[in-house]
């Protein structure tokens, strides 16, 4: 018997009716770049670039343990790469130099000679 | 808390500590985006002025209005959205919302088991427990101890209704109105009226003996 | 009955609907979530395959399958949402809480059977 079928069967997102223990009462302001990433989401729905729902599907895809482990917009900003890769609006290497540029505009970046 | 979106060639956030990996990512993202042209280059901070607008402060203003004025009440409980626009609230896309009326025998609460659906237009940004399993595992399965972890109890004569997004329709819960509340301003009414009571999970605050008497 | 085209009521007689106008279920009717079971992407939760519930309200209007916009169609033949009233009692085995307690949830009409 195939014991894996479950976990294909389930979202790795959904979670309706699964074990979970207390409700902890957290909250936290939201960073600016967190509601920078949601502003985004939004306009890439409306132009229907990435979808809500294409969004939805992508966080689901990128499996339980980085579901698990990334923060809410983390994830959200990972999976637009990775659908932005697979609609060739992006390429990873792209992104990876446009990182390396935002990443040595820090002070401490520059200072550090990186 | 500034939270406008600089030129979209934006110094990091913080004046000390390097941005994280994320934020260069979501940064990164957004000027390529912009560069190439696939969105403009003002559209993310005109969005989040529009986000910026959409606080529970809001949603506190319409359940005190309903709760004064029954025609109003009527007509939002018929048809959310377009009861809102009409007031110049705009809605994102297909969204449509469903006022939720909790009386002596029924309570309602919401939830997202899929994802975070939320009324974002009208109360902005959930909380974190929202979106975390704890709450979106068991409040569809167990919401009366749900509700008794926010310090909520529901007598058993009294029927509880969890609404789970999952298409267009997004819930707005609208509470009872405290007693003693008779002579109260609208104003004074929006104050009682919590963010957590209008997705549910608590009843609006009761006025304190002192403003119940003025 | 509304009012129609000329001097009679009514629908105009002849016109054939668009597929999926009009609703297939009305508020009151008795259904079943089907039982399948995708995988890649579904609207669906797992806890309501196969459970029986009543049409509460037919949304208007028709819209697509929001499944299908998961993997990029912005575009479909339009069909009906139900807003779906399932009580928890059909959901959970051994539910404690009141009878009355019920769970309230979108579903898309090609995912409901009459039961």
């Amino acid at each position: 018997m195939n014991q894996t079928e479950d976990l294909i069967k389930h979202l790795s997102t959904e979670l309706g009716g699964l074990e979970a223990g207390p409700i902890q009462g957290v909250e936290h302001d939201y960073a600016p770049w967190e509601k920078r990433c949601h502003a985004l989401a939004n306009v890439l729905d409306i132009h229907k670039i990435v979808n809500t729902e294409e969004k939805r599907r992508g966080i689901a895809s990128l499996g339980s343990e980085l579901v698990g482990k990334l923060t809410y917009y983390e994830r959200w900003i990972v999976s637009f790469a990775n659908i932005l890769f697979q609609k060739q609006i992006l390429t990873p290497e792209e992104l990876a130099r446009k990182m390396r540029e935002v990443e040595a505009r820090h002070p401490t970046a520059a200072a550090s000679g990186a | 808390m500034s939270s406008h979106a600089q030129a979209h060639t934006s110094a990091p956030d913080a004046g000390g500590a390097m941005p994280s990996y994320y934020e260069i990512m979501e940064t990164a993202v957004r000027e390529l985006l912009v560069e190439k042209k696939v969105i403009g280059a003002g559209e993310i901070r005109q969005m989040l002025e529009v986000m910026d607008t959409r606080t529970p402060a809001l949603g506190s203003k319409i359940v005190a209005r309903a709760w004064v004025d029954p025609e109003f009440r009527a007509r939002l409980l018929a048809n959310g959205r377009a009861t809102l626009e009409e007031l110049g609230i705009d809605f994102f896309e297909d969204t449509q919302l469903i006022v939720l009326e909790n009386t002596d025998r029924v309570h309602n609460l919401i939830v997202c088991t899929l994802c975070s659906c939320y009324p974002r237009e009208i109360l902005g940004l959930p909380p974190d427990w929202y979106k975390m399993r704890p709450y979106r595992a068991r409040a569809v399965k167990e919401p009366r101890a749900v509700l008794a972890e926010f310090g909520t109890v529901i007598p058993d004569n009294v029927e509880i209704r969890v609404s789970d997004s999952t298409a267009m329709i997004r819930y707005l819960v609208l509470p009872q109105r405290p007693p003693g509340t008779e002579n109260f301003t609208e104003e004074q009414l929006a104050s009682l009226v919590t963010r957590d009571a209008m997705i549910g999970v608590v009843k609006p605050n009761i006025p304190a003996a002192k403003e119940k008497s003025q | 009955m509304a009012k129609g085209l000329g001097r009679e009521p009514g629908p105009v007689p002849g016109i054939v609907k668009a597929e999926g106008a009009d609703p297939l279920f009305k508020t009151g009717d008795e259904i079943k979530i089907s039982m399948r079971f995708p995988i890649g992407h579904f609207r669906t939760p797992n806890y309501i395959r196969g459970k029986r519930g009543l049409i509460e309200a037919v949304i208007e209007p028709p819209a697509i399958n929001n499944e299908d916009e998961g993997f990029g169609r912005n575009a479909g033949v339009k069909r009906h949402y139900y807003r779906i009233a399932i009580p928890l009692s059909e959901l959970w085995p051994g539910y404690t809480g009141s009878r009355n307690d019920g769970l309230r949830i979108e579903v898309f009409e090609t995912w409901l059977e009459r039961s």
